[in-house]
């Protein structure tokens, strides 16, 4: 193993890390507020396909990026109409976002597939910093976007933990009945939080056709939003912890395609693998250690209360009350 | 805001859900136009054109109702769950298990006479879901762990196992282009019914009857619904909570591999896509049913129609994702639509309410 391969990989884990939290960071949003959302891996195609349409119509990918989180903002109202508005089930009316978003998008993008990519991101320029060994290749070379989701993580802490919308938010993920007796707009918190979520999960899918393999097909989000579901659970509905969380998954996804430039030449000794890992059994690890701290988290939370926000999945209708 | 408020009818209307999906259908249709039209097709050629190879002969019944097969299965798997408050996302999962689970059959018992390998294949992959929903049953029946979490992850699980295998131990060295399995023995092939039909339809059939009527005819269903709707009066009156669970979830999971199972008969051989996507269409389709076997049955064929419908207008230009657009605009569409079978659109009397509180 060379120095150059770690790099490679700590580059892609920070690729695989941003897109994971980009999407992540928004159901954390959306499932504080009490709104389960399915949807993802339909607004990551979505976000995912417009991205790379509007970059290659402007050439600027800060526009693709934002058009992106626009569009799929619009695009998980529908979610918010069904589950919010009208009361429907969360788990069919999430689902019904995922089939649509992956059905519209593999219709929309059907003359993008061939296409080359418009625009692409340059690195922020750190100077010195760049030329640190170890983190000048990789975190002072990372894309601007990454810098993006890291600040989007600590605003939503801040604004979560800190804040009186942050308050009145969790308080409508708890409880809409109180929090609506308190004053709180329920169906507009929540139809907030879900576009806020979607705006984010599409900034995860034009990360994903941008930067992360750029181009676009229809199986391009693979998995990938449901990933991000379970990062929500893994990391606690907190977003430091769903950022480890999207670091340590995003370092499974990163590590997989690369295990056989770590397997041993011949002769070679020290750092490197023995035997032969096969990357398709890697790439299921994240989702079963979801199924594993689901585990744990249930065994610990019959002592003391849930961590997940109590309202998660009902439809709150003021008569019902 | 709109002056504008929902309020709960006495009773829903009746045959409401009838009512529901078929505005949810003519929506989806009328959106699906604006798409096609777009896109630069004649939407209303386009529709006869799908309408004619799903219903027109009996060749084409023949291949829509071998569509409704796996959706019918699938939607109810998730409907057995479902009448008892329960969610099976990972049908999808459980139809690749099932497949898998036939295909090791197959190839453990190549030699075997047709009847006895089909029987074989089947049963093996009503465990193989099963054996995939049993994980999340026991997590949720003994910790309370939400199924809806773990079955979706087994669905990502199964669909890598599958490519693992067709990529590595089970794949055919001889096939060109995409991965795939070697062809199963030629006996294992079911019986054809009619045209391109074969008898995975009457099992189906056979299926969805056999639970409507132990549903709502047995004390088994009867418990299911009384567990479904209060957990507390389930326990009341001596309902085992945790054993209902677990079977229920089991044979979800069970009813869910079987379509893997005739699909593999169906078609001969597993490939990574073997689910194509059934498993979460059968979500909507248990959902637009209400969770009921007659519903899921009635859909099953009008989205397997539908399904048809696109495989034929492919050569038209029109790419096979418009049947997940209109599969989820019928859904987006009757849940909309469904509001007014149990609510009216009322004008607010807020001003009155605060007069009087």
């Amino acid at each position: 193993m060379t120095e150059e391969t770690i790099v490679g990989l700590l580059v892609s884990i920070l690729e695989f890390g941003t897109l994971l939290y980009l999407a992540a960071l928004g159901e954390t949003i959306a499932e504080k507020s009490g709104v389960l959302n399915l949807g993802v891996e339909g607004m990551m195609a979505i976000g995912g396909m417009s991205a790379y349409w509007m970059a290659i119509e402007s050439g600027s990918p800060w526009t693709a990026l934002f058009f992106a989180a626009a569009a799929t903002a619009l695009f998980s109202l529908v979610h918010g109409f069904l589950s919010v508005v009208i009361g429907a089930d969360q788990v069919v009316s999430g689902l019904a976002l995922t089939i649509l978003g992956l059905g519209l998008a593999a219709f929309l993008g059907q003359d993008l597939v061939l296409q080359p990519p418009g625009a692409e991101f340059s690195p922020l320029t750190f100077g010195p910093l760049t030329d640190i060994s170890w983190i000048g290749p990789t975190i002072f070379a990372m894309s601007p976007v990454s810098w993006l989701a890291i600040f989007l993580g600590v605003a939503t802490w801040f604004v979560l933990s800190r804040t009186r919308v942050g308050l009145s938010l969790r308080a409508v993920g708890e409880s809409a009945a109180t929090a609506d007796a308190a004053g709180t707009r329920v169906v507009a918190t929540r139809l907030t939080s879900i576009a806020i979520g979607g705006a984010l999960a599409g900034m995860g899918g034009g990360f994903l056709t941008l930067v992360l393999a750029p181009g676009w097909n229809e199986g391009a989000v693979g998995g990938l939003g449901w990933i991000a579901v379970a990062l929500v659970i893994f990391g606690a509905w907190k977003p430091g912890r769903v950022l480890l969380g999207a670091l340590l998954f995003g370092g499974l996804l990163a590590l997989g395609p690369r295990l056989q430039t770590f397997r041993c030449q011949e002769g070679q000794e020290g750092a490197c693998l023995s035997f032969d890992v096969n990357p398709i059994l890697v790439s299921m690890l994240p989702y079963l250690l979801t199924i594993v701290v689901l585990i744990l988290l249930s065994i610990r939370s019959r002592n003391r209360p849930s961590l997940a926000p109590a309202a998660i999945g009902q439809a709150y209708r003021r008569e019902e009350r | 805001m709109f002056n504008l408020r929902l309020t709960r009818r006495e009773a829903p209307i009746r045959g409401g859900q009838v009512l529901a999906f078929t505005v949810g259908l003519i929506g989806a249709l009328a959106l699906g136009a604006i798409l096609l039209m777009v896109d630069g097709h004649n939407p209303i050629d386009i529709y006869k054109k799908m309408a004619d190879s799903a219903f027109g002969s009996p060749q084409a019944w023949s291949t829509t109702l071998t569509q409704a097969v796996p959706l019918g299965l699938a939607g109810l798997a998730v409907a057995v769950a479902g009448s008892m408050g329960l969610w099976n996302i990972g049908a999808e999962g459980q139809i690749i298990a099932g497949a898998i689970a036939g295909t090791w059959v197959a190839r453990l018992g190549p030699d075997l006479p047709g009847p006895a390998l089909i029987t074989l294949m089947l049963l093996a992959s009503v465990v193989g879901g099963g054996f995939l929903a049993l994980g999340p049953a026991l997590a949720r029946a003994h910790l309370g762990v939400n199924e809806i979490i773990t079955t979706l992850m087994l669905n990502e699980i199964a669909i890598r196992i599958v490519r693992y295998l067709v990529n590595g131990p089970w794949k055919d060295p001889t096939a060109v282009g995409f991965p795939v399995a070697p062809e199963l023995p030629e006996q294992s092939a079911l019986p054809i019914l009619f045209e391109r039909a074969n008898i995975g339809v009457l099992i189906a059939a056979f299926v969805l009857l056999a639970f409507g009527f132990f549903a709502s005819r047995s004390k088994w269903g009867y418990e299911l619904r009384v567990a479904g709707s209060s957990a507390q009066a389930a326990e009341y009156v001596g309902i085992s909570l945790r054993t209902k669970i677990l079977t229920v979830l089991v044979l979800s999971g069970a009813i869910a591999g079987l379509a893997g199972g005739i699909r593999l008969g169906t078609s001969s051989r597993i490939v990574e896509g073997i689910a194509e996507g059934w498993g979460f269409a059968g979500i909507i389709v248990a959902a637009l049913a209400l969770m009921r076997p007659s519903g899921v049955a009635a859909v099953a064929v009008a989205f397997g129609a539908l399904r048809v419908g696109t495989v034929a207008i492919k050569g038209e230009g029109v790419p096979a994702s418009i049947a997940d657009i209109l599969q989820a605009l019928v859904l987006i569409g009757a849940l909309t639509a469904g509001v007014f079978t149990t609510y009216r659109l009322t004008r607010s009397t807020t001003s009155k309410e605060v007069a009087t509180t």
